[in-house]
C-alpha cells in the first residue's frame, strides 16, 4: 500500500491546507523515524529509517511549498505529469517588461528591494487565484497554465534575491 | 534522593549499562571532549588538567605527539609540527595557499601530502591523532571502553571534507554515532530546547571557518532553516591581518618561516589583547635586526578588519534571505567560537540583529557540550525526546553537456534527502559512462567543487538513446553522499566505481586501517568471526523482539519462514563457520525487510493517531 503525500500527513487532498498541522505532522513522524532514533538498531532498521525518512522529507518538502504541491495535486488529478500548455501572449509581454526592469536596475539594491516586493505581491496574488481553480473549480487544465506562469514570477523573484545578495557583496 | 527512572511502556528494549558517549570538537586550533556523567555534561580534562587540546601534531623519532606539547615545539621544528590541520582537510594542493603554511605540502595523489621527517603524511591522518588522544583522554578519565563519539563539523563543510573528517575518527578507532554541525551543537548546549520557542541564530566564528545558521526551536525539536558561511574564513584571517600590517607599520619582510612563526603568535596575542581594551601598545625584539614598536587601537582594529567583518554579516543576510525571515522575526542570537570574543564582532552582530546576544555560556567549549549531549541521546542513556533536523549546506549538481551544473539536490534541504535523476546512453552499444558530482552554488562545474566522479559500467549495450539509468544520490543524515544506480529497461543494476576528486578512496582508507591494525592472518580471521557473530545475533534479537511485539503484521508463510531463519542462525551462533553465519544473516536480512517497513509504517500511524487533533497543538 503506497500512501500519496497528503495521507502521509493525514491532512486533506487540497491545495489550501494547515502549515501549521502539516508540520506538526511531519515532526511527530521525524520523532519517530529519524535516522537518530536507530543510531544503535540493527542494519536492517537503519536502511529502512533512511529510506522512510528521505521519504517523508520528500513529502513534506512538496506539500510545504505552494508551487510543489500545486504540481504534485495536478499530477494526481490528471493522472500524468505532462505539460502542454503555453504561457498566453498578454504574459509574455509582461514577462519581457520585467526582464527588462531588472536589467536596468541591476546594479541598485534600493530599487531592487522595491521591485523584489512588487514580484513578491504578484506571486500572492497569483497563488489567491490558483487556490481558486484547484479547490473550488478544480479545473486542473487552467490549474497548469497558472502554475506556469508563477513559476516564471518565483524564479525572477529568486533571481532579483540573488541580484541583491551580489550587489551588497561588492 | 536519586530519582527513579522509568521508561515509556512500550519504548524500553533491554534495559541496558550506560554507554559511554562522547561529544568531539575536532577545532582549526583547539578540540575539546565533553560527556554527560550522572545526568550532567562537562568537559574531559586532558592529562595536564588543560580543557583546550591544541590541535597540534608533531612528528618526532618516537610516537607522535599531541596538544600542548606539540603545539611547544612548533617555532622550534616548524616543518615537523603540523597545526590548523582542518584547513587543508578534504582539500587537495590547488586549493590552498601554500605561502600561509610553514608546511612542507606536497600533491599525494589527490590528497595533501606533508613531508615530516617521519615521512608524508595525510591531513586524515594527522586528525586521527588527534582524536586518538581525545580518545584516551576519554577512556582514562571515565575508566572504561568507548561506545562512541557525535563529532562536529563546520556547517559549510562540503561533502569530501566531512567524509575526510569520518574517516579520520575511523583510523583512531571511534565509532561515529553521528556527524552533527557546530552550529546545531551549541544551540543544543544552550538548552534552548527547555522552554524557548522561536527562531534562533547561531553565529559561529571559529580559529578558520565561519558559520551561520537559523533554527526554529519548537518543543524538542530543532529544524534547521538555513545555513551559510565561509569554510576559509576565522579568527586566524583577523591575526593574518594584524601580521601584514604590523610587517607594514615596522617595515620589514619576513621570508624565514621561524620567523613568521613568531610574529603570528604576537599577532594573536595583539588581537586577544584587544577584547578587553581600548589600545594596546607593542614593544618586541624579535631578533638583533627587527625590533617592533607601535600603537594598535581598537578603533584601528575594527578598521583594517572591516572587510572581514563585513563578510560575516553578509553571510548572515544571506542565510535569512533564505530561510524567508527577517531580522524582527529572530527571538535570539548565540554567540560560537572563540573569535566572538573580538568586540568589533559583537558590536558588528548586536547592530545588525539589533538585540542583545546570547553568549553566557564559554564560547570554546559550548560545541563539545551540545555534542555530547546529543552523543549521550543517541546511545540511548536517556529519555530526552529531542530531534535535531538538519540541512545539506551546499547544492548537490552534476556536470552536463558544456560544462554546466544541473543541480540535483538544493541546499538547505533536509536530511536525510534523496533524487533519483534518469541518463541515457550517447552512443549505440554504450556499456559505460562517467557521472561526476560537483557541490556548489555556482553555474560552472569550473566554480563548483568536484566531489567524484562515478563510473557506471554493465550497462546493457542498446541503441543510443534507449538504456535508462536510474541514478540514484543519497545524502544520509551525517550530510555524506553515497550513489547507487539502475538501467530502467532491464532492471540491471550497474556498477559503480567511485574515484574522489579530493580526498581518499576506499582502498586507501582500507589500507591505512589494516596498517594501523598490523594484524596477523589469523587474527584477522579471528576478528571477522566475532564481527560476524554479533552482527547476527543482533540481528536475531531485533527480528525476535519484532515478531513478539508485531507478529500480526507478517502472515503464516511469512511468521514460518522468519521463525526458520531465526532457528538456522541461532544454531550456527555456536558455530566457527562464518561463510555460514554470513550467509543465513543475509537471508535472514532480505526475509525481514519488508517486515522492518511495515512495522516503521505502524510506528508512523500511532504516532500520528495516537495524538488527537487536539492534543497536536504542538
Amino acid at each position: 500500500m503506497t500512501q500519496n503525500y497528503f495521507e502521509i500527513f493525514n491532512v486533506p487532498m487540497q491545495f489550501k491546507i494547515d502549515l501549521n498541522r502539516l508540520q506538526q505532522s511531519y515532526r511527530i513522524i521525524q520523532a519517530e523515524i529519524h535516522p537518530d532514533k536507530f543510531v544503535s538498531a540493527s542494519q536492517i532498521e537503519k536502511n529502512e529509517s533512511l529510506k522512510k525518512s528521505t521519504e517523508v522529507n520528500d513529502a513534506y518538502q512538496t506539500l510545504k511549498n505552494p508551487i510543489k504541491r500545486a504540481r504534485y495535486l495536478i499530477k494526481i488529478n490528471l493522472n500524468s505529469e505532462e505539460n502542454n500548455s503555453t504561457l498566453p501572449p498578454s504574459f509574455l509581454i509582461q514577462q519581457m517588461e520585467w526582464e527588462e526592469h531588472l536589467e536596468s536596475i541591476s546594479e541598485q539594491k534600493s530599487e531592487l528591494e522595491k521591485f523584489q516586493l512588487l514580484i513578491d505581491g504578484e506571486y500572492q496574488k497569483n497563488l489567491n487565484s490558483l487556490e481558486s481553480v484547484c479547490d473550488k473549480d478544480k479545473n486542473w487544465g487552467i490549474a497548469m497554465e497558472m502554475l506556469n506562469e508563477i513559476q516564471f514570477i518565483d524564479k525572477l523573484n529568486s533571481r532579483i534575491i540573488q541580484q541583491i545578495n551580489l550587489v551588497e557583496s561588492k | 534522593m536519586a530519582l527513579l527512572q522509568i521508561s515509556e511502556p512500550g519504548k524500553s528494549t533491554m534495559p541496558h549499562e550506560h554507554r559511554l558517549a562522547v561529544g568531539i570538537d575536532l577545532g582549526t586550533t583547539n578540540s575539546l571532549i565533553a560527556s554527560v556523567i550522572s545526568g550532567a555534561v562537562s568537559i574531559l580534562e586532558q592529562g595536564n588538567k588543560e580543557r583546550l587540546l591544541p590541535s597540534v601534531v608533531h612528528y618526532s623519532s618516537s610516537n607522535p605527539l599531541v596538544g600542548s606539547e606539540a603545539k611547544n615545539l612548533q617555532i622550534k621544528d616548524p616543518t615537523n609540527t603540523i597545526s590548523s590541520v582542518k584547513r587543508l582537510i578534504g582539500k587537495n594542493l590547488s586549493d590552498i595557499d601554500t605561502k600561509f603554511y610553514s608546511l612542507d605540502l606536497k600533491d599525494d595523489d589527490g590528497v595533501i601530502g606533508i613531508q615530516t621527517d617521519q615521512g608524508i603524511k595525510n591531513p586524515v591522518e594527522v586528525s586521527s591523532e588527534i582524536l586518538k588522544k581525545l580518545k584516551e583522554t576519554a577512556e582514562k578519565s571515565l575508566g572504561n571502553e568507548l561506545y562512541g563519539a557525535v563529532i562536529t563539523v563546520p556547517a559549510y563543510f562540503d561533502d569530501a571534507q566531512r567524509q575526510a573528517t569520518k574517516d579520520s575518527a575511523k583510523l583512531a578507532g571511534i565509532n561515529v554515532l553521528r556527524l552533527i554541525n557546530e552550529p546545531t551543537a551549541a544551540a543544543v548546549a544552550y538548552g534552548l530546547d527547555q522552554n524557548k520557542e522561536g527562531n534562533f541564530v547561531i553565529f559561529d566564528l571559529g580559529g578558520g571557518t565561519f558559520d551561520v545558521s537559523i533554527l526554529n526551536l519548537s518543543k524538542g525539536i530543532f529544524e534547521v532553516q538555513a545555513t551559510h558561511g565561509d569554510a576559509n574564513l576565522g579568527g586566524d584571517d583577523y591575526d593574518q591581518v594584524v601580521f601584514e600590517w604590523l610587517c607594514k607599520s615596522n617595515k620589514i619582510n619576513v621570508t624565514d618561516s621561524k620567523i613568521k612563526q613568531k610574529l603570528f603568535a604576537l599577532s594573536r596575542e595583539i588581537k586577544e589583547a584587544l577584547t578587553d581594551k581600548d589600545s594596546i601598545k607593542i614593544n618586541e625584539i624579535v631578533n638583533e635586526k627587527i625590533n617592533i614598536q607601535c600603537e594598535l587601537s581598537q578603533h584601528e582594529f575594527e578598521e583594517i578588519t572591516k572587510e572581514l567583518t563585513k563578510k560575516t554579516i553578509s553571510s548572515t543576510l544571506h542565510a535569512l534571505r533564505d530561510a524567508e525571515l527577517s531580522v524582527s522575526q529572530i527571538q535570539g542570537v548565540v554567540m560560537v567560537g572563540g573569535s566572538t570574543r573580538m568586540l568589533c564582532i559583537q558590536n558588528a552582530v548586536k547592530e545588525f540583529f539589533k538585540q542583545p546576544l546570547l553568549n553566557n555560556l564559554n564560547p570554546d567549549e559550548v560545541v563539545a557540550l551540545g555534542a555530547a549531549q546529543q552523543a549521550n541521546i543517541l546511545a540511548g542513556n536517556t529519555n530526552d525526546n529531542l530531534l535535531l533536523l538538519d540541512v545539506i549546506p551546499l547544492s548537490l549538481g552534476i556536470e552536463t553537456m558544456g560544462e554546466i551544473v544541473e543541480r540535483i539536490i538544493p541546499r538547505n534541504s533536509t536530511l536525510p534527502v534523496s533524487l533519483g535523476q534518469e541518463f541515457t546512453t550517447y552512443k549505440d552499444g554504450q556499456t559505460a559512462m562517467i557521472v561526476h558530482v560537483v557541490q556548489g552554488e555556482r553555474d560552472l562545474v569550473k566554480d563548483c567543487r568536484s566531489l567524484a566522479k562515478f563510473t557506471l559500467k554493465g550497462i546493457p549495450p542498446l541503441i543510443a538513446g534507449v538504456a535508462k539509468i536510474l541514478v540514484t544520490f543519497q545524502v544520509d543524515a551525517d550530510g555524506l553522499l553515497s550513489v547507487s544506480a539502475k538501467e530502467l529497461s532491464t532492471g540491471i543494476q550497474s556498477k559503480i566505481e567511485v574515484k574522489p576528486s579530493y580526498g581518499l578512496s576506499d582502498e586507501k582508507i582500507k589500507q591505512m586501517l589494516e596498517d594501523s591494525f598490523n594484524l596477523a592472518d589469523e587474527d584477522k580471521e579471528s576478528r571477522a568471526l566475532s564481527e560476524a557473530k554479533t552482527e547476527a545475533l543482533q540481528l536475531c534479537e531485533m527480528v525476535e523482539n519484532a515478531i513478539k511485539k508485531d507478529s500480526n503484521l507478517l502472515n503464516k508463510k511469512e511468521l514460518n519462514l522468519l521463525q526458520k531463519n531465526l532457528i538456522e542462525l541461532r544454531k550456527l551462533l555456536d558455530s566457527s563457520d562464518r561463510d555460514n553465519i554470513e550467509r543465513t544473516t543475509k537471508l535472514l536480512n532480505d526475509n525481514s525487510q519488508s517486515f522492518a517497513a511495515k512495522r516503521m509504517d505502524r510506528s508512523i500511524h500511532k504516532a500520528l493517531t495516537g495524538k488527537s487533533v487536539g492534543s497536536l497543538e504542538i
